[in-house]
């Protein structure tokens, strides 16, 4: 059965784990919803991350990006939730009663007018200029997310011998997936000193495989005019400069950068949405909605996630509260914006949500992570001066986001910050 | 015989005794060896501007040479025993820009270009400013051309369908006094032509330009600054020409010519040889390199790299004018700052700085460096990380510091084109205008040449989405549902506009060729997303396999193997969710 007069409240856009899991919790709420998607497919990145270990949160099982994705397509049909694809976003706009959505697809352009909007476009990857790789550009340097999609949805092999820059897990799974389409991986050069993918892709795709890898290294120089003919890689200080005397040319025809992802946020930016810079996503409260009313955020657009499972939840998160918002209105929070702020303090790199507006009716799951590794940390969750509670981790890592749920009983009236810290 | 004893004596005194000192058909020729290249260069510097008409600097340095000219590996008789009135050596915007200048007149004009695109060098990258005439010394070459090729662009954009677009630059005040200069700068501007010059005070200058540095003293205002995108522009001229009949051959090197009696009578290349019977020299960084071939070396090329940041759109609105500091002498670094560009970057730079290796473009880390302090910090907002990418251009520069425009003194159907540093693009329409009358003076000295009543100035742009309102571009979306794929996000390029690209009459089928000419990876993520989707639907439009996609010449192929079968997805549709076109979204109120 086709829905051919659907109505739309509720618009997400992009079909990610993030996305689908918002529309799926919007629909269960009732909202009139559809999803937006430029791609031909629904899923995301997920599409092309053919590994396993997705999963193990949501569904108790170790499955596969498409597999994982396929979960929430299935529950996205079941619930007849229309999803455009081959749609592009051309522009947001906010409007006294919602917002003005410009779209266009094969058919023309056209407008989709929500109140609510939830915004779940992922991220994207830094490229070699933006982590200032000098040198020549030749073919032959590419992301690990595109080399990733190249491999896996096109069958292409773009690559003979390379190197990787950085140990991020995209570059790590694409050191495995490399050798076992017959590419040799000389090496991962890492330019901190421990490795910023999660451990468990360090040991099963480069020590499995027998991939070195380099740690206080980096690339400084590419080499070649028309296809890469090699990197100069060089052991770096402290302050992650160069050493000079350490410069080495290693010849490759690749170079494979997974040096980070920005959260890609510039349609709302436009928008004059408020940004955290420390996850360079926008500023939102327990609802994942920003600073602009109606519009949330949700997933690798919020922050970068390492566990799809928690991009799920923080989806479901604002597929609820935006159902409820294109329902009734704001009713949670008042728009003066009585709030408590959450902030990292000592050892942390960034707390989300940001804002936890008042009245705090239900328990919180709070992100956070460290801003080094730390064994046997303390954490301390201070409310004022009053610390409401404290955790004990084996061992905390910037790769790996960790998860706290905090219960609103524990917050005193008239507190204003909450703060994340390490105890010394 | 004076002349020589002067520039022998300045060697002496720079101690630079050991280099040798020759006339040579009313140039000066250097040569010997010195350790570095900034002794090559000072010495060539020291022997300009003595009176000769240039200077020829053989001198060897030990620390290394200047590299190699790349020529195109393959061989083919495409060109072998064809003749052509014209030939045009160098597909910068120079070449084309003269090519499509002789197509008005019934002639056969031959553009060659040894790389396999047009504005594959300086003239893909530079800041694509267009300067007031203010900078050159008055009476200067460049001083000439500047002045009337900015006055002619307005027309020739129009004509070829380039955007355009004179927010004017501020030459901003390093000192409080220099406001007292103005009765000085307005006589320069009288002298070389520039109009318009105004007096900006520290206040006023905070209300144009809010975020300009507080350094500044106030500035002058330049209203006839203006910016065009420069390998557009290009490639605009190359279709022109070829609209009108012009032959363009990519992937041509002129590796020599044959010559009877003080005239070119052939251009050898490396497919084929034919005859010409008017040969000009625009091929840039190798101008002198040609002109050796033809017997007629009388000036030396050395490379300025230039390297230019381009910062993120979200940095457009932060930017008003053109920046720059007040160029106070015909510097050579004339055009540093902060500068606009019609598709809506800022871009910083270029800095300046002689290299050895005539087509390295590599960056370092230096010159970022000194881009990010000295330059972007004419502007108060703009950071680091607002760079998307960072790139580098070399200007051919002659010792004379001076455009070299003129039929060659010893060979009697050669022009050259030569020394084409800053503002050899501001120049182009002027430049282009003098050759062309100056070829067709040599051509009717012993034949008629009359205007091709089939020329047509217009070029009929390409359809560009952005540049549409939400109406038209549903209207090209219905006639063509290509408009509506998006292909490149960033830019938001669509299939429809790269299909197009790819049907001008230069046939370019590569990654960079794109780039040039419709955006598509030029945008924040680098290409990251497009590439892939690019190289199918390059390997699609010219029916070839994936493999043979390259990013740009030769040897730049980008799929080395492929893993699997065909994956036809064609089928793959969601059941219960609307999927027909009209369906779709019917819920949208349309345009
Ligand atoms: C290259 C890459 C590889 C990864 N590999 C792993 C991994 O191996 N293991 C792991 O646990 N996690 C991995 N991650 C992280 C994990 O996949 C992400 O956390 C998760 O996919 C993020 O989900 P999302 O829904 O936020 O974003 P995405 O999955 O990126 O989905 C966003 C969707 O929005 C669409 N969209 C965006 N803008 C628009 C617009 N203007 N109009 C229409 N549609 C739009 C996009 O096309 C896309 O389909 C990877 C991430 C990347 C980028
Ligand atoms: C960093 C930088 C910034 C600049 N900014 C500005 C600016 O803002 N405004 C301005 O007005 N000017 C600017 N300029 C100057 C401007 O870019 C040049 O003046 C202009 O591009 C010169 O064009 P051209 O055609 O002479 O040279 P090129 O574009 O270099 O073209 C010469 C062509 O000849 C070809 N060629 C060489 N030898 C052979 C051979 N043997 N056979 C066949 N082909 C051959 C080359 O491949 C090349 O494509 C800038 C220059 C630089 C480097």
């Amino acid at each position: 059965m086709q829905r051919t007069d659907f109505k739309v409240d509720t618009v997400v856009i992009g079909s990610g784990p993030a996305g689908m899991a918002a529309a799926v919790a919007a629909a269960e709420e009732g909202a009139g919803v559809c999803v937006i998607e430029r791609e031909e497919r629904p899923g995301g990145i997920l599409k092309q991350c053919i590994h396993d270990g997705f999963g193990l949160l949501q569904f108790q099982e170790k499955l596969t990006g498409p597999e994982y994705s396929y979960r929430y397509l299935q529950m996205v049909e079941n619930l007849q939730i229309p999803v455009l694809t081959k749609t592009f976003l051309l522009e947001i706009q906010h409007k006294e009663n919602g917002f003005r959505l410009i779209l266009q697809n094969e058919s023309g352009v056209f407008s989709l007018n929500p109140r609510a909007v939830i915004y779940a476009a992922g991220c994207r990857e830094k490229t070699s200029r933006q982590v200032f790789l000098q040198g020549t550009r030749p073919a032959g340097v590419i992301t690990a997310g595109t080399l990733q999609y190249m491999i896996n949805i096109q069958g292409y092999l773009p690559a003979g011998k390379c190197v990787i820059l950085g140990s991020g897990d995209i570059g790590l799974i694409m050191a495995r997936r490399l050798t076992l389409e017959g590419a040799e991986v000389e090496g991962v050069y890492e330019i901190k000193s421990e490795p910023s993918g999660l451990t468990r892709n360090v040991a099963q795709c480069l020590e499995d495989y027998r991939i070195p890898l380099h740690l206080s290294h980096t690339v400084t120089e590419i080499h070649g005019t028309e296809r890469l003919t090699g990197v100069t890689v060089a052991r770096v200080d402290e302050n992650f400069k160069p050493l000079s005397g350490t410069e080495k040319f290693v010849p490759v025809d690749t170079l494979v950068l997974s040096v980070g992802l920005i959260p890609e946020n510039d349609i709302i930016e436009s928008l004059g949405v408020e940004l955290d810079s420390r996850t360079s996503g926008p500023v939102v409260d327990q609802y994942n909605m920003t600073s602009l009313e109606g519009l949330f955020v949700c997933g690798n657009a919020l922050h970068v996630n390492d566990l799809v499972d928690y991009v799920s939840e923080s989806g479901e998160t604002a597929g609820r509260a935006a159902a409820e918002y294109a329902a009734r209105g704001l009713n949670h929070g008042d728009s003066n914006g009585k709030r408590v702020n959450l902030t990292p303090g000592n050892g942390i790199m960034y707390v989300v949500p940001q804002q936890w507006k008042i009245p705090m009716e239900e328990e919180t799951v709070f992100y956070f992570r460290s801003r080094e590794t730390v064994f046997r940390a303390e954490l301390e969750v201070a409310a004022g001066n009053q610390v409401i509670c404290r955790e004990k981790y084996p061992v905390l890592r910037p790769p790996e986001m960790e998860r706290l749920v905090i219960e609103p009983y524990l917050i005193p009236p008239g507190t204003k910050e909450i703060q994340f810290r390490l105890r010394c | 015989m004076k002349r020589l004893a002067g520039v022998n004596k300045a060697l002496h005194r720079n101690r630079l005794g050991e280099i040798g000192v020759e006339e040579r058909k009313n140039a000066v020729r250097l040569t010997g060896k010195v350790d570095s290249r900034e002794q090559y260069l000072k010495a060539g510097y020291i022997a300009a501007g003595r009176g000769y008409r240039g200077v020829i600097n053989d001198i060897e340095v030990n620390a290394g040479g200047e590299g190699e000219m790349n020529l195109p590996s393959f061989q083919d008789n495409a060109l072998e025993g064809k003749h052509f009135n014209v030939a045009v050596v160098g597909g910068g915007v120079i070449g084309a820009a003269i090519a499509r200048e002789l197509t008005r007149w019934n002639l056969d004009i031959v553009l060659l270009e040894k790389e396999e695109d047009l504005a594959r060098h300086a003239s893909s990258r530079n800041n694509g400013v267009i300067h007031p005439a203010f900078a050159p010394s008055p009476g200067t070459n460049k001083a000439y051309y500047n002045c009337f090729g900015n006055r002619l662009f307005n027309r020739e954009a129009a004509e070829l369908g380039i955007k355009i677009e004179w927010p004017g630059s501020m030459g901003l005040f390093t000192r409080r006094w220099m406001r007292l200069l103005m009765p000085f700068i307005r006589h320069r501007a009288r002298q070389n032509g520039v109009r318009g010059v105004e007096y900006i005070s520290p206040e006023k200058l905070k209300n144009l330009e809010p975020h300009v540095n507080r350094r500044f003293w106030g500035a002058v205002f330049f209203p006839e600054t203006g910016n065009v995108s420069p390998y557009k522009l290009t490639i605009a001229y190359g279709e022109n020409a070829a609209a009108n009949g012009a032959r363009v051959f990519l992937q041509t090197g002129v590796e020599g010519f044959t010559r009877e009696q003080g005239r070119i009578t052939g251009v050898q290349t490396n497919r084929g040889t034919f005859g010409a019977d008017v040969v000009i020299n625009a091929a840039g960084l190798w101008a002198d390199r040609v002109a050796e071939m033809a017997g007629d070396r009388y000036y030396t090329i050395h490379a300025r790299r230039g390297t230019i940041a381009v910062l993120d759109k979200k940095a457009g609105p932060l930017v008003n004018y053109n920046l720059g500091v007040l160029p106070l002498a015909d510097t050579n670094t004339k055009g540093g700052g902060v500068t606009l560009s019609v598709d809506g970057n800022v871009l910083a730079g270029p800095t300046a700085e002689e290299v050895p290796r005539r087509e390295d473009y590599s960056t370092s880390r230096l010159d970022i460096d000194f881009l990010f302090q000295q330059q972007m910090t004419l502007n108060e907002l703009l950071r680091p990380d607002h760079a998307i990418t960072y790139f580098a251009g070399n200007r051919a520069c002659t010792f004379e510091e001076d455009f070299i425009v003129e039929p060659s003194p010893h060979v009697e159907n050669l022009i050259h084109v030569a020394g084409m540093q800053s503002p050899g693009l501001t120049a182009v329409p002027a430049v282009s205008r003098e050759v062309s009358r100056k070829a067709v003076d040599i051509l009717s000295s012993y034949r008629n040449v009359d205007p091709d009543p089939g020329f047509s100035p217009y070029r009929k742009p390409p359809i560009e989405l952005s540049r549409l309102s939400l109406e038209e571009r549903s209207r090209v979306i219905k006639e063509n549902p290509s408009y509506g794929r998006i292909v490149c996000r960033c830019e938001v390029v669509s299939e429809g506009e790269i299909i197009h690209s790819l049907q001008s009459p230069l046939g370019v089928f590569t990654l960079d060729g794109i780039k040039r000419r419709v955006r598509a990876g030029m945008g924040r993520c680098q290409g990251g997303f497009c590439t892939p989707r690019l190289v199918d639907i390059l390997a699609r439009e010219a029916g070839a396999d994936v493999r043979q996609v390259r990013k740009s010449g030769p040897g730049s192929e980008l799929v080395l193997k492929k893993t699997k079968g065909e994956v036809d997805y064609t089928g793959f549709k969601l059941k219960g969710v609307p999927g027909k076109k009209e369906e779709e979204n019917s819920a949208a109120d349309r345009f």
